[in-house]
Formats: C-alpha cells, structure tokens, sequence
C-alpha cells in the first residue's frame, strides 16, 4: 500500500517543549540507585529461603521423616524449590538488554507451577509409619496448612513487590501471578517439610493448592504497586 | 540504540542534560505513535508529557546497560490505554478540511520546516490516516508500531504487551483491514472526501 508507505517515510513531529512540571522536577535532579535485578533476585532468595528455615525450626519437622523414601524426599522438595526459583526469577529479572522482566514466561511458570505441584501431590504422596491420612476431612480441615503455606508465601511476594515498585508498565499481573506462585511454592516446600498428613488429596490440594492461591492473590492485589504510575 | 542507553545512563546518574537530549531523540518518534494512536495532536501531546513524567518518575526501575526505548514505548502505551479507557474520549476525525485541529501538519507527522516538501500523495495519505483511525485499537497499534515506525513484530509485542504470534495477526488483520478501507476509498471519484 503506498499511501502506508507515503505515510512511513513522513518525519516525525516536532515535540513540544518539556512541559513545567518536569522542568520543575528536573531542577531538583538527583542521581538515583538504578534497579540491580540479580541482587534483587539472591537478596529475594536468600531472604525467603531464611524465612522459610525458620518457620520449618518454628512449627516443627515432619515427624515422619526418616520413614519416607529419600529419593520421594528430595525430588518431591527439588520440585517445590524450582516452583519456588523459576517463576520469582522470571518474574524479577529481565532478559539482557532489556528493563521488563519476563512477564510472559513469568505468567506461564506461575500456571504450569500451580497444576504441576498440585499434580505431583495428588499423585506422588508416599506414607510412612507415622505419617497419618485424612481424605476428604484433610481437604476440609486443611486451613492450618493453607494459613502456613500463604505466611511463608508473604515475604517474597512483599520483597518482590517492593523491588518491582513502579516500574512495569505491562504485563504487571503475569509478574504479581509469578511472584505468588514463587512464594507459594516456596510455601509448599515449608509444607513438604512440615506436614505429616499423607494422602494426596491433603498433599495435592492444600499444599498444592496454596501455590494457585497465592499466585491469584498476588495478581489481584500486587499491580497496584507495580504498576508505573 | 547505544545512544539511547547512554544518556539514560547518565540521566540516572543526574545529569539533566541528558534528558534533555533523551527527550530529543525519544520525543518525536513517540510523538509520532501517539498521534497516529489518538488522531488528535494535542491529546498526543498532553500523553507524551504524561509519558515523559512517567518514565523520570520510574527512572530507578531502569536497568543499566539495557535498551530505554521499549520500556518507554511502553510507558506510552499504557498512558494511551489509560487515558482512552478513563475519558472514552471520541476519536476526532480529521478526514475533511474543515474539521482539521489546531496543528494540523502534526497529524500527518510533518515537522513546520518540511511542511512544504512534496513527498506522496496528500489525498492518499489523509485517506490512509482515516482508514488507520476506523482500526480497532489493538490493530491500529500493531499496523502503527510494525508499518509505519518500522519496528520489528517481537519490539512491537513487547511494547504492547502481547505475544509475538498475537502482534503478528493483529498487524495482519490491520494490514487486510486497511487494504479493504483504502480499496473503497481510491474507488470513490476524486474529492470524494471520507
């Protein structure tokens, strides 16, 4: 089409002048700390991974722990660490070059985290002796493990949010979806490590299932602060 | 976009006067989208302040070493959508003389210097922006970003939020959409106006 490309080679505009408002905050121009992600991101880390320890020391080890297969053990815990690492990564740190982060992956890794986990709880749950089942009743009574579940979830959603505060422009929901899932996960493993009850649909749906809440949680409420405004 | 990045750089370390450059070498080509996105210069105008305050407001959120421009194409972006979605503003049509705005060489891009120059058909080209304007936004967006400030579909998607596979239909269904607008429109005799 000509006319498009009539159109493509015009010059642009000649901008108006910087309006007062700016020129009165450029008057006062300060040097500012420019956001450092993959600080941000083993600070978020290390922070969350702390807290966590803690809340395991605080509320206990599981006490079936040396009943249950090791390899179950640490794949299952591998598995909550990565829904914990992968989508907080994607959702904190850009590609090279670039300044958004990875909103989109960021948004895929908080979906495919949630039914995975959930998935592998439902699936996978391996008793021990002293590991006890509830069934329906454990889904029911299950609000103790989703109240710790969403406390350990808090501190890298709020650390995430305060580092991403007013800097994304789009895509801001997918990074809040990846920072709840992140910190749902991470929610998961205290669970993993904390949680006796043993039947999947317990496993599946309430540890599993703090990842999908924490993640739609944060969606809905964390853009209000990371959106640029 | 070196220098882009370069004076970002040092706009964050305080130095105003590599705003001033930044803006002067942003400006225009953001001026140029938000006209083509609003059909009205000086709601383009008012945006691209909005735009410009936004970007010194988040500056700390810039990441050192990285390309400003889709970033800030962004901002723009979502200052656009919010403004269009809090006022519903109508789109002013400026397919007939005399309903051309204030500053009309803004809306075809022309700069008052080179307002003389020959360079296309005048018609064809008021008819391409009326036929822009009846675009849904979404569309109207890609066919701007992709067609007309020449960037590529993974730029375009990331300033616009979306996947590359959607910014590649929306373009394409803009660019059907068009074709099929302007195909009407060179039908018509001469002067046949919008």
């Amino acid at each position: 089409m000509s006319a498009l490309d009539d159109l493509s080679k015009l010059p642009p505009p000649a901008p108006p002048p910087i309006s007062p408002a700016l020129e009165a905050e450029l008057a006062q121009l300060r040097p500012v700390a420019t956001r450092r992600p993959l600080r941000q991101l083993a600070l978020l880390i290390a922070v969350s991974l702390v807290y966590g320890a803690g809340l395991i020391a605080m509320l206990t080890v599981r006490g079936d722990m040396h009943e249950l297969p090791m390899g179950w053990l640490v794949s299952a815990g591998l598995a909550w660490l990565l829904g914990f690492l992968v989508p907080i990564t994607l959702a904190t740190v850009p590609r090279p070059g670039s300044v958004m982060p990875r909103w989109q992956l960021a948004g895929i890794a908080s979906v495919v985290a949630s039914i995975a986990l959930i998935g592998l709880g439902l699936v996978l749950h391996p008793a021990g002796e002293h590991s006890y089942e509830l069934g329906w009743q454990g889904v029911v009574r299950g609000y103790g493990c989703l109240a710790n579940g969403l406390e350990t979830a808090i501190v890298p959603v709020v650390l995430g949010t305060i580092f991403l505060r007013r800097t994304l422009p789009i895509g801001s929901r997918w990074i809040a979806a990846g920072l709840g899932a992140g910190g749902g996960s991470l929610g998961g493993l205290v669970l993993h490590l904390h949680c006796p009850v043993a039947d999947g649909l317990h496993v599946g749906l309430i540890h599993g299932g703090v990842i999908a809440i924490a993640a739609l949680l944060a969606a809905a409420l964390v853009p209000r602060v990371t959106e640029v405004r | 976009m070196a220098e882009a990045r370069d004076l970002m750089q040092r706009y964050c370390d305080g130095d105003a006067g590599a705003f001033r450059e930044l803006y002067a070498l942003v400006a225009p080509k953001l001026l140029g989208y938000l006209v083509k996105m609003t059909r009205e210069r000086a709601l383009a105008d008012d945006l691209l302040q909005q735009t410009f305050l936004k970007v010194h407001r988040a500056r700390a959120a810039y990441v050192r070493g990285a390309d400003p421009l889709p970033w800030i194409y962004s901002i723009a972006h979502r200052t656009f959508i919010d403004e269009t979605r809090k006022h519903r503003r109508a789109v002013v049509r400026v397919g007939e003389v005399e309903e051309l705005p204030e500053v009309p060489a803004g809306l075809t891009g022309e700069s008052e210097d080179r307002r003389d120059e020959v360079r296309g058909d005048p018609e064809m080209m008021r008819a391409a922006l009326d036929a822009l304007a009846e675009l849904p936004a979404q569309q109207r967006e890609a066919v701007v970003l992709t067609k007309l400030d020449g960037k590529s579909v993974a730029e375009a998607a990331e300033i616009a939020g979306t996947t590359v596979g959607a910014m590649k239909v929306r373009a394409h269904r803009g660019y059907e959409a068009l074709r099929r607008l302007l195909g009407k429109s060179e039908a018509r005799p001469a002067g046949g106006g919008s």
